[in-house]
């Protein structure tokens, strides 16, 4: 085989040659723009993954101080009342929305919380005593919820993100790896083949000049030998030399 | 005089009494509390006032495992008083009970408007507020039905009588429902302590009529400060306040007329004690933006809150309380001290389980 590696099924032409080329000029762009892509999204990620990292360690601490709130409040009440507060949730209070969030082309859901104000279905929980408490711990699991609602975010464009690092990187490895050097080893085997072409076609016209010059230079030997035996028969005996002004009887001209 | 015959029927009980408050926990046993490090240690330290209530716990129990055993035996202990007492005793404690049936009538008046199966619900209701229609209680599918022919069986029909319909329970806000009956609760029972003839003039009157009338005052407070901010309007506040107490009638018509916190402070400044717990949380001064009430905000100077002066206050009565010969009184101090305790062992455990020690020095010891 010409071409040490794998190549496409391509028929040795030069128009196939000029393909191979515009394709290979094509997969060397290509490669640089993923790579520069591929780049991008990492250095995104990472800058993912300190957040994550503080937004959990924020959960931590939030999360402690809201089920110490919640503590605050069993004290002060002084008896569960949770059953209470859920049944006197009508309608919730936070909400999360979702965008996107558009990333060299890769697009990351965001969520995004908000409370709808005037909404305060258990305002008078614990009237009697703890209302405060009640109150409070609200705030802190509100707040609690809002890291919630981060983390989960970010946690949902890491993977996401992961993804598509994935399959970027896998693209990278196939452009660089597989598809250039099999253009490559295409283009070496046109050229390979196109040349050999050339020296036949080469070795071919050499042949047919030399085999010409063979031809001629019989024929001129010939040519030469026969007029050489030509001129000495003439020498000889010249029996074409007659004479004109002999008694053979012209022939009559007829017009 | 009152002492002469209080002995033939009220003298074992009060005795028992007693007995039971020497076993509540005293400041020793609280300070070695706070240095325990795991729940486990706290069973162990608890052993021998709870010994038996606790044995059953599984290792490492959950806090509120903890304070539902803590419970069981102030129930048991509080049937054991009901069982023997007889004539105005007997009253008492049905009085006593009430409190704890409203809630349970709340919640389960809560579960019907929203069509629960109520019958989950009677696991929930404190104890000592059971009686024996509450179960009845669930047959009620919906809120007439209950108001018409269950709640009126119920010792505390009373209460409904007169100031709310059966409208009310549909549009009312459940709170405030609790509240109105909580309301005609205390003045009933500050009636009976001080208008029966078997009560009025001895000792139980005059502790009682202490004890209720700072009950009073602590939740119109409580009330009119916890209403800033919700849609509770000012006159229906004013239904909820209770028509005795140290602040009635001049403080709770201030109350009911004050808007922020400074003007709550301003309604009670007449009482000493209460202005200065106000001084003292520093709300006075207009720092209500961390809020009232909050035991970590930023106002006590020594962390603690309006709502720990009260309970310091209700326990410093109660304690006193035990200080009078010949008077049901006791059993009321008794119970609220027992609660107060099961509140600071669950808090005590609560802040072991968290790991939050620095605040666990927040619990109410008087002994």
């Amino acid at each position: 085989m010409s071409g040490a590696g794998d190549r496409e099924a391509v028929f040795p032409t030069r128009q196939s040659l000029g393909a191979m080329k515009n394709k290979l000029k094509g997969a060397e762009t290509g490669h640089s723009l993923l790579k520069r892509k591929s780049e991008a999204l990492t250095k995104y990620r990472a800058e993912i993954t300190r957040r994550i990292d503080e937004a959990k360690r924020k959960m931590g601490r939030v999360m402690q101080i809201a089920a110490f709130s919640l503590a605050e409040v069993t004290y002060a009440v002084g008896g569960d009342i949770g059953y209470q507060i859920q049944e006197s949730a009508k309608q919730a209070r936070f909400r999360v929305r979702t965008k996107q969030e558009n990333v060299s082309g890769v697009f990351l859901p965001q969520f995004e919380s908000y409370t709808t104000e005037g909404n305060n279905d258990f305002g008078l929980t614990g009237l009697g005593k703890g209302g405060q408490q009640v109150q409070r711990c609200r705030e802190t699991y509100t707040r609690a919820v809002e890291t919630l609602v981060e983390l989960a975010s970010l946690q949902t464009a890491f993977v996401t993100l992961d993804e598509v690092i994935k399959v970027v990187n896998r693209r990278v490895n196939a452009i660089e790896h597989v598809i250039i050097p099999r253009t490559e080893n295409t283009i070496k085997y046109i050229n390979s083949e196109l040349d050999e072409l050339d020296r036949e076609e080469f070795y071919r016209l050499k042949k047919v000049k030399s085999n010409k010059q063979r031809d001629n230079n019989a024929a001129e030997q010939e040519e030469k030998a026969s007029k050489r035996r030509g001129s000495d028969k003439e020498n000889a005996d010249d029996p074409g030399a007659t004479d004109i002004l002999g008694e053979q009887e012209d022939q009559d001209v007829i017009f | 005089m009152e002492g002469l015959f209080f002995n033939v029927n009220g003298g074992y009980i009060e005795g028992v009494v007693r007995g039971y408050r020497n076993s509540l926990l005293n400041g020793q046993n609280y300070s070695n509390l706070t240095q325990c490090e795991t729940i486990d240690d706290v069973k162990l330290q608890l052993s021998p006032a709870y010994g038996d209530f606790l044995a059953s716990l599984p290792p490492n129990p959950s806090t509120s495992s903890l304070a539902n055993k803590t419970t069981d035996k102030l129930v048991a202990e509080f049937r054991y008083i009901q069982g023997q007492a007889v004539g105005t005793l007997a009253k008492f404690m049905e009085y006593l009970t009430y409190g704890y049936m409203i809630d349970n009538v709340a919640l389960l008046i809560t579960g019907t408007l929203h069509e629960r199966d109520t019958r989950e619900l009677l696991e929930r209701c404190h104890p000592l507020g059971w009686f024996e229609t509450m179960p009845v209680l669930c047959v009620a599918t919906n809120i007439e039905e209950l108001y018409n022919s269950v709640l009126i069986e119920t010792p505390l029909a009373a209460y409904f009588k007169g100031s709310l319909s059966h409208q009310d329970l549909d549009e009312l806000n459940i709170e405030i429902i609790r509240n109105t009956l909580y309301k005609n609760y205390l003045e009933d029972f500050y009636k009976f302590v001080t208008e029966h003839p078997e009560l009025k003039d001895t000792p139980t009157s005059e502790v009682m009529a202490e004890v209720l009338e700072f009950e009073a005052d602590r939740r119109a407070i409580n009330i009119t400060l916890n209403s800033f901010g919700t849609e509770l309007s000012k006159q229906d506040r004013n239904k909820l306040y209770p028509s005795f107490g140290g602040l009635y009638p001049e403080g709770t018509l201030m109350l009911s007329r004050a808007d922020d916190i400074e003007g709550v402070s301003l309604a009670v400044s007449g009482n000493h004690d209460y202005k200065s717990y106000f001084d003292s949380v520093g709300m006075s001064g207009g720092m209500g933006g961390s809020g009232p009430g909050n035991m970590s905000g930023g106002g006590g100077s020594d962390g603690k809150s309006l709502e720990d002066m009260f309970y310091q206050k209700e326990m410093e009565i109660s304690k006193s309380a035990f200080t009078r010969q010949f008077t049901h009184a006791v059993i009321y101090a008794w119970v609220k001290l027992r609660e107060q305790e099961i509140r600071n062992i669950t808090w005590i455990a609560e802040c072991i389980a968290q790991n939050q020690k620095e605040r666990i020095g927040n619990y109410i010891s008087v002994f």
